[in-house]
């Protein structure tokens, strides 16, 4: 059986320029995915039904095959999305509202589906005006959750260079998942939103470990950091694991809710190891060595 | 003898708290609320006390403003509030009185007629000369508790179990009617809030065979204006004022008149010639000796009266119709306000705009079982993952099992407040309790690393301080939780604001409960003795 042994950087090879390149470089990166994401679609994400407004249906699947045929030419309008989900029997079919005629597409398409012999197992509407409220609704919400979570942080540690650090690492930490997203075509729902919030108050843990540790208590520096890391990757690598799994299996049950925030989570996880141990390493490194003396 | 209890206070309460909530689990007591006509065993879903939301048990939810205009900070200038409606009906073309409202306690006037454009109740307001000082859309605060009661009265009249309904504010401030039917589909539960119960006055009249009916003298359309159900001024008793209607298009009678005809043709003014006259319908409905004016609701006779003799006079005279007012008494304010709501267009007093800017989704009976299901499996294989991480770190089964045990404890507390206040589970809720794992077992890290992290712990002082330090980071890192989830509690985001709660709450119980007795497990573990 392997052993999970948390590896141990040396972080003396490396200057504080080198260790914050690459998490810098990685940041930049995603927020110039995401702005080039805004410049061509007018959305920083993929916007899902939530948020742009629209019907999704869930259609049993009654074994007669052809399903996606059958679906294809039951409705009038042409759906935006088919997605099967084998391990239920299910698809999904989604339609995004047209701007001038949101008016009672769900009724009609259960009507036309019904028509077509297709039994529906789940409606869910959501028309363009509630969608474009809630989108202000979910921006508010995680500004808000930042904002708090930053407020919270410079009370706690009460200097700015640590504070700004772990404030710096959490937004890095919401940003490449967000990138991310983009590029997987994960759309933006409001349970990717709850991912988002789960992240800033996730990733900062480790990040607090670490600036703990070498703040607030005696010791070198490097072993200080070498302790916090032994204790933070643990951490991080065991929810990762819980979120992971998460993921998978929800994403067999087709239950998208709890995949979509297993998934923001795995990745904005992974995002807070790097952002962690080598931005928030590096700039506590200058703090400690330079930035006090002087 | 109180020094163990002294010394394992932590553990003991973690012990307490599993056993209240295996009580708030199990026992019939905490036993979800049963419907009229329901048994206990029925409401309860399953072997524990759980309820499950929408999306684990099959049902519809459906959110949708209600339609209309509301100018804020009217002053009436004295003027009565029937007569302030009167004045701005009179300015908007072609609609009645009955479809605008106006509030003194408020300040405010509305239109509930969903025609009316914003720039022409403002054009209207402006005409009717009342100084406001802004109109927005929606309706008032008295009017969506009218239409809240309204559709809580048809959930529970179609004996829906566990159907509610609720008012919500979004962001921008706009209120929304939130209705949740479960085991319903989208149809049926549509259906329901449209559907207007009939309320029509029929003429009981006595003739040589016995009682014989006029149907249907009045009915809703008939009606010009619906006031608001009162008490009655002289005895027990309420009544709705009503006006009939006096205008037909040409060549007709109006309502006004036809009620008028129809009322003197059956004798009522010979009948009630004097005061003392009664209508016996109630005693002896087969065989009436005087004309008796029917209310049915639903084909159903709510209420029988007979006629003040004044009010029969003038309609002798021909006189009444000019103004067309009367009352509808019942015996009962309740009966009164069903009246006075079912005589209204659609029964609700302002249009649902359920297909336009409302939501809806539903989710059918096997579909939220298979949820249910597949969300168990989940959560299970997730506590799997976080116990294999945590054997793979460790390989010490006394630090890592009591982990597993206590993160496992904390979900079950949860659980059991769950059942405690009935709240139903949901997905979201459910990622809340996996959250809840992950962030548990995080801080059970903390505190083993810390305790193990400068050798054996030779004494409880050692261990105190050491736990002491721990518990600064999980603090700062549960607070850090708390306050990004907060917005989300709050915030209308749909069904995140249960994922939000349980991850708080779970947050709470680790950080108050479960962390300080791991602590204490892990004491009596590894203190050297």
């Amino acid at each position: 059986m392997v052993a999970i042994e948390v590896p141990e950087i040396n972080y003396t090879e490396y200057s504080n320029r080198q260790l914050a390149a690459i998490p810098l470089a990685v940041l930049v990166l995603a927020l110039a995915i995401i702005g080039g994401w805004f410049l061509v679609t007018g959305a920083p994400a993929n916007l899902g039904l939530e948020f742009t407004g629209g019907v999704e249906l869930r259609i049993a699947d009654d074994g007669d095959g052809n399903m996606e045929q059958r679906i294809e030419t039951a409705f009038d309008q042409e759906p935006d999305s088919v997605r099967s989900i084998p391990a239920d029997d299910v698809y999904v079919v989604t339609f995004r509202s047209a701007e001038g005629d949101p008016d009672g597409l769900a009724g009609d398409l259960e009507a036309q589906a019904d028509a077509a012999d297709l039994s529906t197992e789940a409606i869910d509407q959501v028309s363009p005006s509630f969608a474009s409220d809630t989108a202000r609704t979910a921006i508010f919400g995680v500004g808000l959750a930042f904002l708090g979570m930053s407020v919270l942080v410079f009370a706690l540690f009460r200097t700015f260079v640590p504070s700004i650090a772990i404030v710096a690492s959490a937004f890095s930490d919401l940003v490449i998942p967000i990138a991310v997203m983009n590029l997987l075509g994960i759309q933006m729902t409001l349970g990717t939103i709850a991912a988002l919030l789960m992240i800033i108050g996730y990733s900062v843990d480790s990040d607090i470990l670490l600036n703990n540790s070498v703040l607030r208590r005696t010791g070198e520096f490097y072993e200080s950091v070498s302790r916090a890391t032994r204790t933070g990757v643990t951490m991080t690598l065991t929810s990762m694991a819980a979120m992971i799994v998460m993921a998978i299996v929800a994403s067999v049950f087709g239950i998208d809710l709890l995949r979509n925030i297993g998934i923001i989570l795995a990745v904005g996880l992974c995002a807070d190891l790097m952002n962690t141990y080598l931005l928030n390493v590096s700039l506590l490194r200058w703090y400690k060595f330079e930035g006090v003396s002087r | 003898m109180l020094e163990p209890i002294k010394k394992n206070w932590r553990i003991l309460l973690l012990l307490v708290v599993v056993v209240a909530a295996s009580v708030a689990l199990f026992a019939p007591q905490f036993g979800p609320e049963t419907a009229p006509g329901e048994n206990a065993s029925e409401a309860q879903q399953g072997i524990t006390n759980l309820q499950y939301g929408l999306d684990l048990a099959g049902g519809t939810r459906v959110r949708a403003p209600l339609l209309g205009h509301t100018a804020t900070g009217v002053d009436f200038g004295g003027d009565q509030p029937t007569d302030v409606a009167q004045n701005v009906a009179d300015e908007l073309d072609g609609v009645p009185v009955r479809d605008v409202g106006a509030n003194a306690e408020e300040g405010a006037v509305e239109v509930t007629d969903s025609s009316v454009t914003e720039s022409e109740f403002q054009a209207a307001m402006d005409a009717s000369g009342y100084a406001y000082e802004d109109v927005r859309s929606g309706v008032t605060q008295e009017t969506r508790d009218v239409a809240e009661n309204v559709i809580q009265g048809k959930i529970n009249e179609a004996g829906l179990s566990g159907g509610s309904v609720q008012q919500v504010q979004s962001i921008s401030g706009e209120y929304f009617i939130l209705v949740e039917v479960p085991g319903q589909d989208r149809s049926d539960v549509i259906d329901l809030l449209e559907e207007r119960g009939t309320v029509q006055i029929d003429i009981a009249y006595p003739t040589d065979n016995g009682t014989e009916v006029q149907e249907a003298v009045l009915t809703q359309d008939d009606f010009d204006e619906i006031g608001t159900a009162a008490e009655s001024e002289r005895g027990p008793g309420a009544y709705v004022p009503v006006t009939v209607r006096n205008t037909a298009s040409d060549g007709s009678q109006s309502p006004a008149h036809e009620f008028q005809q129809a009322v003197v043709d059956r004798g009522f003014p010979s009948a009630y010639s004097s005061n003392a006259a009664q209508c016996d319908y109630g005693e002896n409905p087969d065989d009436v000796s005087n004309p008796c004016l029917l209310l049915t609701v639903d084909g159903e006779v709510v209420n029988s009266f007979g006629m003040d003799s004044d009010l029969a006079a003038s309609m002798d005279r021909g006189t009444w119709a000019d103004t067309g007012n009367f009352r509808l008494t019942t015996g009962e304010f309740e009966s009164a306000q069903t009246i006075s709501i079912n005589l209204r267009a659609g029964a609700l007093p302002a249009e649902l705009d359920i297909s336009g800017q409302g939501t809806s989704s539903t989710i059918s009976a096997t579909q939220g079982e298979n949820f249910r299901t597949y969300s168990l499996i989940t959560g299970i294989l997730a506590v799997f993952a976080v116990a294999g991480m945590v054997f793979l770190r460790y390989r010490e089964p006394r630090v890592a099992l009591p982990m597993i045990v206590t993160a496992l404890a904390e979900v079950y507390a949860l659980l059991g407040f769950a059942a405690l206040v009935s709240y139903p589970l949901e997905l979201a809720v459910i990622a809340g309790f996996i959250a809840v794992v992950g962030t548990g077992v995080d801080d059970l890290v903390i505190i083993a690393d810390e305790v193990m992290s400068e050798g054996d712990v030779n004494s409880r002082k050692v261990f105190d301080s050491r736990f002491r330090r721990a518990f600064w980071v999980i603090g700062a890192a549960a607070a850090t939780t708390i306050i990004a989830m907060s917005p989300l509690m709050v915030l209308s985001l749909g069904d995140l604001s249960g994922f939000a709660i349980f991850t708080i709450l779970g947050v709470l119980i680790g950080v108050l409960i479960t962390r300080p007795a791991y602590g204490d497990i892990l004491r009596r573990l590894l203190t050297v003795r």
